[in-house]
Formats: C-alpha cells, sequence, structure tokens
C-alpha cells in the first residue's frame, strides 16, 4: 500500500502486502471471449439487415432476387469443409501444446494455417467463377458486403492464430501456457462459425 | 516492493503489462499507464462535449422559427443535427465514463494496470484520431445529408472507428474487472463502479456490434450503389437508434455506478442486501438494449415488427425503470439505515440528481412507448404521429445525456478528483455547474418533449432534404417555435454548466489552485481511498489483500470500521466465511 498516513491507520505487515498479484493466464481469453461477441454481433447485424432486405424486396427469394448470378455450391461447400478440418487441427494444436509436445503444436499449427490459405483461394476462386461486379444490384451489393465481412473476420482469426504461433514457437508451451493460443483458436473457432451462418445464409438460403 | 525480481512478476503476462513510464510529456503519446489514458480520455471528451453542445445549440435555434431556417439550411440542418449526436455520445458521454472507468477500476479492484495496457492506449489514440476524422467528414461538406459523397463515406468509417476504438478501451475495462481482482475480492464483493463498467462494457459489446454490420452495408451501399439504402438519406435512419431510448440507457449505467459509490460512502455503509444492488445494476444494462429497434423505423423492417415493437419498446422501458427504481430505493433505504444525512456536496447533490433523472427519464419512455404501442394496435390514437418521430426524442436524449449523464459525470469528476489529480475542485464552481447543467438540462428536456406531444413537432425527417423548417406547416407552428426556443435556452444553459466544468479543473487542476487531497477525503469505502492521492505512475507496487469492495469498512482494516466510527459492525452482509 504506497500511502496510508490519511485518516486510516497503516495495515499490518504481510497481512495486506502480497509478494505480488497471482498470474493471470485468463486474461487473454475472457478478452477474446469479448472480441468475439463484438464480432459475433457484427455478423448478426449484417446477416439480420441482409434478410430484412430479402424481405423487404418482395420478390420470391431464389434465383430473380441473384440477378443472373449462378452459386457454384461445390467449391464453397469444399471450402466450409476444409475450414471444418481446419478447427479439428487447430484443438489438436492447443491440445497438444497442453501437454507440452511443441513438435505437434507446431504442425497442428502449420496445417490449420495451411488450410485457411486454401479456404481463402478457393472462396476467392468461387466469387470470381459468379462474376459478382459490385454495385450491379442490390444482392450483389449486399452479398459482396455481408461475405467480405464474414472473410476480415477469418483474416484476423488468421492473423491473431499467426502472431501466436509465433508465440508458440518462442517457447510459450505447456499447461499453464497454452491460454495465448487458446484464446486464438477460440477466436478461430468463433471465424469459422461466422463463415458458416454467412454461406448459409448468402449462398443456401440466398 | 521495488526489488528487480518483484517488478518482473506485476509486469508479466498479457494483461496488465505496464512498462515503466517516460514521466516527461513524451511520456503521454506513448504511454500505457492507465492514470495517463484516463486523463486523457476525460480531458478530450470534455472538449468534445463542448463542440457537440455548441452544436446542439445551433440547430435548436434553429428550430425557433416556423419560417424557415434561421442559422442553417436544409443540408447544414441535418449535417449539424447528426454531428449533434456523435459528438455528444461518441465525443463525450462514452469516452468520459470510460477514461474514468479506465482510472478508477483498476485502483478499485487492486489491479496493477488496466488490461492490456497496449490495447487502452490504442483505444485512445484510435477514437482520438477517428474523432478528428468525424469532424473533418464533417468540415468537408460529408456525413448524413452532405453533398460530398467521399465526406459522407468518410463519416462511415469514422464512426466505425469511433465505435471499434471505445470497444477496444470497454473490453479493457471489462476484462480488468472480471480477472484482475485483487485475492480475495470476489465478484460480489466488487466495488459499484466496477460493476457498473463490467456492466456497461459488456453492453456496449453486444449492442455496438451491431453497428459494424450495417456500417459495412451502409458503406458498400452508398460507395458503390445502386443506393437501395437511401443513399446519403438513408443512412442515418438505421445508426440512429445508437443515439436514442433504450440505447441511451446503457451508455448511463455508469452514472448509477458513481451514485452507489457516492451515497454509501456518505451513508458509511455498505447495503443490505450487495446482489441487489448489482441486479438492479445489470437490469438496466440489460434492458438497454436498443440494437434491434432500427428496424422500427426503417422500410424493410417496418412490417416485421409491426406490433410487437410497440410491446417490446413497452417492457424495455418498464425493466430499465424497475432498475432504477430499485437501485435508488435500494441506497435510499440504506442511508436511512445509517440516521446519517449526507454532507451536502457538489458530488452528493449531483449524484443525488442525476439518479432522479434517469428514474424520470425510464417513466417518461414507459408513457410514451405506451401511448406509441396504443397507436400501433389502431386503440385510441390514430391519426397522431407516433412520439418516437418527433422531438420527444429529442427530450429524452437530453434528458439522459445532459441530465442524467453530465450530471453523474459532473458527480464522478468531483468525487474523484482528489485521486485522479491530488486536488479538489471548487465547490462553488461546482455548485453552480450542478446548478447550470441541471436547470438547464430540465428546460432542453421540457421544451421538446412538450413539442413532440403537442404539436407533433417532428424530430427528423427521412429521405429527402430539408428545404424548409421540420415542421413548417405541419404543425402548430406557434405552440413549436416558443417550446422550441425553450429547449434553445435550457441548451445554452447547459454548455454554460459544461463550459464552467472544464474552467473549473484548468484552475483547480492545471493552475493548481484547487486545494491538495489527502488519501480519503471524502470518507470513501473503496479500495482507490487507500492509495495516494494521486496514486503514483506506472504499475501500482503492492496489491492488497482485500475482503470486500469496501475495505475501508472491514473490521480487520483497522479495528473499529471506517475512520474508526465504529459503523462496521453492523455490516454482516459481507462479511468474509473464515
Amino acid at each position: 500500500m504506497a500511502d496510508t498516513t490519511g485518516t486510516v491507520e497503516a495495515p499490518p505487515p504481510g497481512r495486506y502486502n502480497l509478494p505480488g498479484p497471482p498470474p493471470r493466464p485468463r486474461s487473454q481469453l475472457v478478452g477474446t471471449g469479448f472480441a468475439v461477441a463484438a464480432g459475433a454481433m457484427a455478423v448478426a447485424g449484417a446477416l439480420g439487415h441482409y434478410m430484412a432486405r430479402r424481405h423487404a424486396s418482395g420478390i420470391d427469394p431464389g434465383h430473380e432476387w441473384l440477378a443472373g448470378h449462378s452459386v457454384p455450391n461445390p467449391q464453397l461447400v469444399y471450402a466450409l469443409i476444409t475450414l471444418g478440418v481446419s478447427v479439428v487441427t487447430a484443438h489438436w494444436a492447443v491440445w497438444a501444446s497442453g501437454r507440452g509436445e511443441r513438435g505437434h503444436t507446431w504442425v497442428g499449427m502449420a496445417l490449420t494455417l495451411v488450410m485457411g490459405f486454401a479456404f481463402f483461394n478457393m472462396v476467392m476462386f468461387s466469387l470470381n467463377r459468379m462474376e459478382i461486379e459490385i454495385g450491379s444490384g442490390e444482392w450483389a451489393t449486399l452479398a459482396f458486403a455481408v461475405t467480405g465481412l464474414s472473410l476480415a473476420i477469418v483474416m484476423v482469426g488468421m492473423f491473431y492464430l499467426g502472431l501466436m504461433t509465433l508465440r508458440s514457437l518462442g517457447g510459450s508451451v505447456g499447461r499453464d501456457r497454452s491460454t495465448p493460443l487458446g484464446s486464438a483458436v477460440f477466436f478461430w473457432d468463433f471465424a469459422v462459425l461466422a463463415w458458416a451462418a454467412t454461406w448459409y445464409v448468402v449462398y443456401v438460403v440466398k | 516492493m521495488t526489488d528487480a525480481t518483484t517488478e518482473a512478476t506485476y509486469s508479466g503476462g498479457s494483461a496488465g503489462a505496464a512498462p515503466v513510464e517516460d514521466p516527461t510529456a513524451f511520456g503521454w503519446l506513448n504511454t500505457v499507464d492507465h492514470k495517463r489514458i484516463g486523463r486523457l480520455f476525460i480531458a478530450c471528451s470534455l472538449l468534445f462535449g463542448l463542440a457537440g453542445a455548441i452544436a446542439d445549440l445551433l440547430v435548436r435555434f434553429d428550430l425557433t422559427s416556423s419560417g424557415g431556417h434561421t442559422v442553417l439550411n436544409g443540408d447544414s440542418f441535418v449535417q449539424v443535427f447528426t454531428f449533434t449526436r456523435d459528438a455528444l455520445v461518441f465525443g463525450m458521454l462514452i469516452p468520459l465514463f470510460l477514461g474514468i472507468a479506465i482510472y478508477v477500476v483498476p485502483l478499485q479492484v487492486g489491479a496493477p494496470n488496466v488490461a492490456f495496457g497496449r490495447a487502452a492506449a490504442l483505444s485512445f489514440w484510435g477514437w482520438l484520431v477517428s474523432a478528428g476524422v468525424l469532424v473533418g467528414a464533417y468540415a468537408a461538406n460529408g456525413g448524413p445529408g452532405g453533398g460530398f459523397a467521399d465526406g459522407v463515406d468518410l463519416h462511415l468509417l469514422a464512426v466505425a472507428g469511433l465505435v471499434i476504438s471505445l470497444l477496444t478501451g470497454a473490453i479493457c475495462v471489462a476484462v480488468t474487472t472480471l480477472t484482475m481482482r485483487a485475492p480475495g475480492m470476489y465478484m460480489d464483493r466488487t466495488p459499484p463502479f466496477a460493476w457498473s463498467a463490467l456492466v456497461t462494457a459488456s453492453m456496449l459489446v453486444v449492442s455496438l456490434g451491431v453497428v459494424l454490420g450495417q456500417i459495412v452495408i451502409l458503406y458498400i451501399e452508398h460507395r458503390y450503389g445502386p443506393r437501395f439504402l437511401g443513399g446519403n438519406y438513408g443512412i442515418w435512419s438505421r445508426i440512429d437508434w445508437m443515439y436514442r431510448t433504450p440505447q441511451l440507457f446503457i451508455y448511463v449505467v455508469p452514472v448509477l455506478g458513481v451514485i452507489a459509490e457516492i451515497m454509501l460512502a456518505a451513508a458509511r455503509r455498505w447495503v443490505f442486501e450487495p446482489l441487489a444492488l448489482y441486479f438492479t445494476m445489470g437490469l438496466v444494462g440489460l434492458f438497454g438494449f436498443g440494437a434491434w429497434a432500427n428496424f422500427g423505423i426503417t422500410d424493410e423492417g417496418a412490417d416485421i415488427v409491426d406490433g410487437l415493437e410497440g410491446i417490446v419498446l413497452v417492457g424495455l422501458y418498464a425493466g430499465a425503470l424497475a432498475g432504477v427504481s430499485g437501485l435508488l430505493a435500494l441506497l435510499g433505504f440504506t442511508v436511512w439505515q445509517s440516521r446519517t444525512w449526507p454532507r451536502p456536496s457538489t458530488a452528493v447533490l449531483a449524484a443525488f440528481a442525476a439518479g432522479q433523472l434517469i428514474a424520470v427519464a425510464a417513466l417518461v419512455g414507459l408513457v410514451g412507448a405506451g401511448v406509441d404501442w396504443l397507436q400501433i394496435a389502431g386503440r385510441g390514437v390514430d391519426g397522431n404521429a407516433p412520439l418516437r418521430f418527433t422531438t420527444w426524442v429529442t427530450g429524452q436524449q437530453s434528458l439522459l445525456i445532459y441530465g442524467a449523464g453530465l450530471l453523474g459525470a459532473l458527480a464522478a469528476l468531483h468525487w474523484w478528483a482528489p485521486k485522479i489529480w491530488g486536488r479538489r475542485l471548487s465547490e462553488l464552481a461546482g455548485w453552480a455547474s450542478l446548478a447550470a447543467i441541471g436547470g438547464g438540462a430540465f428546460l432542453a428536456w421540457l421544451g421538446p418533449t412538450l413539442s413532440g406531444a403537442f404539436t407533433e413537432q417532428p424530430q427528423f425527417v427521412y429521405g429527402e432534404p430539408l428545404l424548409t423548417t421540420l415542421y413548417s406547416g405541419q404543425v402548430d407552428d406557434s405552440g413549436a417555435e416558443g417550446l422550441s426556443a425553450l429547449g434553445a435556452v435550457g441548451v445554452a444553459i447547459v454548455l454554460a454548466g459544461l463550459a464552467l466544468v472544464v474552467l473549473n479543473l484548468l484552475i483547480s487542476v492545471a493552475m493548481g489552485k484547487g486545494a491538495p487531497a489527502e488519501s480519503d477525503p471524502w470518507g470513501g469505502l473503496t479500495p482507490e481511498w487507500l492509495l495516494d492521492s494521486p496514486p503514483p505512475l506506472g504499475p501500482s507496487e503492492t496489491l492488497p489483500e482485500l475482503t470486500s469492495g469496501t475495505p475501508l469498512l472491514d473490521p480487520e482494516f483497522n479495528g473499529n470500521g471506517l475512520n474508526g466510527s465504529g459503523v462496521a459492525a453492523d455490516r454482516d452482509a459481507h462479511e468474509v466465511p473464515a
């Protein structure tokens, strides 16, 4: 206690002065949880707006709303499966990190990041094939905005995973030192769910 | 506690890392210390509040004539109107309390620094830059109603930047409260202000997150077209729920924490049921969730929420009213129990007034929502404009931003000035500010509320440029003119009161004229009053073993309760189990 000379007596030594705060390894996880909540509400807000416009457009949902665009379903499904598998490898990495197995940790994270890049490659290919031109119509603009938001979240997730992977490479593994990696994987789980919701609303339900 | 080993322990980990602070002026630029970041937020948000109040005065003055605009014109009216909301909410109200929370909460929970110090610093600088971009966007004829398309886009980016920055700071405060409490301080012993900051941060995260998704769509739509959302004039109708009730209740939840801190210290005792204290504050935050409300006032959502909207709004206001009145009753009962009449001071009176105004705002909101509900249901007031489209909304905003928000901030600044700056603020100037802000806020609420209810003066016109005044030819002009003038006078008085607050800070703190403060000048109960006034820069050197959020009442602290008064003997509610 820096100073208790005001109106109160100084605390007895050793009773209130501890050697230091306990470690707070969960802070990053909790902070990530709040970021996930904000991101989830952002995606929900965008998808809600999309669905409200679709409802208000008054047209029969389907190809008319898409204005001639055709959705390459197989490619987008493969992209989603790729992300799903990346969740497994990411959790494998966290599990291995908690057991102090560095080799498995790094292989798991490397696979996760590679699959993240593969996902982007496949989604960009699909969007190019659809020939969506921004500003060409209401659906195109909305699809571009909502898809872009979800892709941005996936990109943030990859960046976060990359940073925490570097931290693991620096030696942050073990039962008490895996929370940073676990936090990044938690965000990655959310990013995958956000994309899955976007895919279902925009490219399945349309 | 100064050896290198201990320093390393305190600075370790991802949260609360606080390198040694540079004591020079340059240190303000690269600081990660919560005390400096908090002070920066407080100072800059007060200045931004002045700009917002001046803009609001222009808007109110422009409405005093039904014959046409008096100082603005059709487009600039819309721009100044929207700037007023941006400035008062994202420029003043949220960052002001965020700054106070970033400063006070770590001290209250016994943390060495705010969680993620660098993120908190980024929050401030991001907010400041975004606020500058916002002003630049309006200056370049942008913003809703602006004629410069890139300026309109820039406004959307600036609002997104403001929201992201403030959410970052809010997350830092929430994580501090949740994970960095000193050993022994469990959640049900958290100081009231720290709890209110946690509630606010949580609700900001889930409500303002929504607007980020909407801004992405609005930006793409406006920049690339086609303008199916109304382009420039469609923007405001989709984001102005952030500036309305019930969302405004979330922003004033910290005021409830301030009120609880001050009233409990004045009573010199803890509440008999702490969980009720936390529950009522949480209730106000929970029922302030207004993110859904935009669909009620936009084309695409009107039929979705048809009929449902009215009953939901009634429920939200009723819940907020229950929370506020429950908290005030709890605090009032505690004061009555203490048999001690609080010593009148700026902080005590401002806190008391702010609490009453929040309750009045909830009650008035409930009445308005009830009337609108009846109208939606077609049972009684057909043909009248719904109150939520009239200046009734302006009255609500005045009551909560100027009344509850500014009075709460005035109370907080006077209460914690000794801890933040080491000096007391002038009580004389404080009383004058209290009178001006309280009285001005009342007039700023009364005029537009009566005008909205009896002349149906519209608050804002969506979707078209304003070629004449808002209410020309639509309403009882003469009545609306006089009531608008009443509102303008109220804003002018509030502006004078706010200027007085800034002047008081300059003279008492910056010029050093305020009386130096001891560590606990008010008889405060919470842990920050155990520290120096102000605490030194950098991470706190020691952490107390706190057995409650009110250690100055704990018998084990100095053996006889608060300052030897013996009141602690009554307090069994938060006794720590052996």
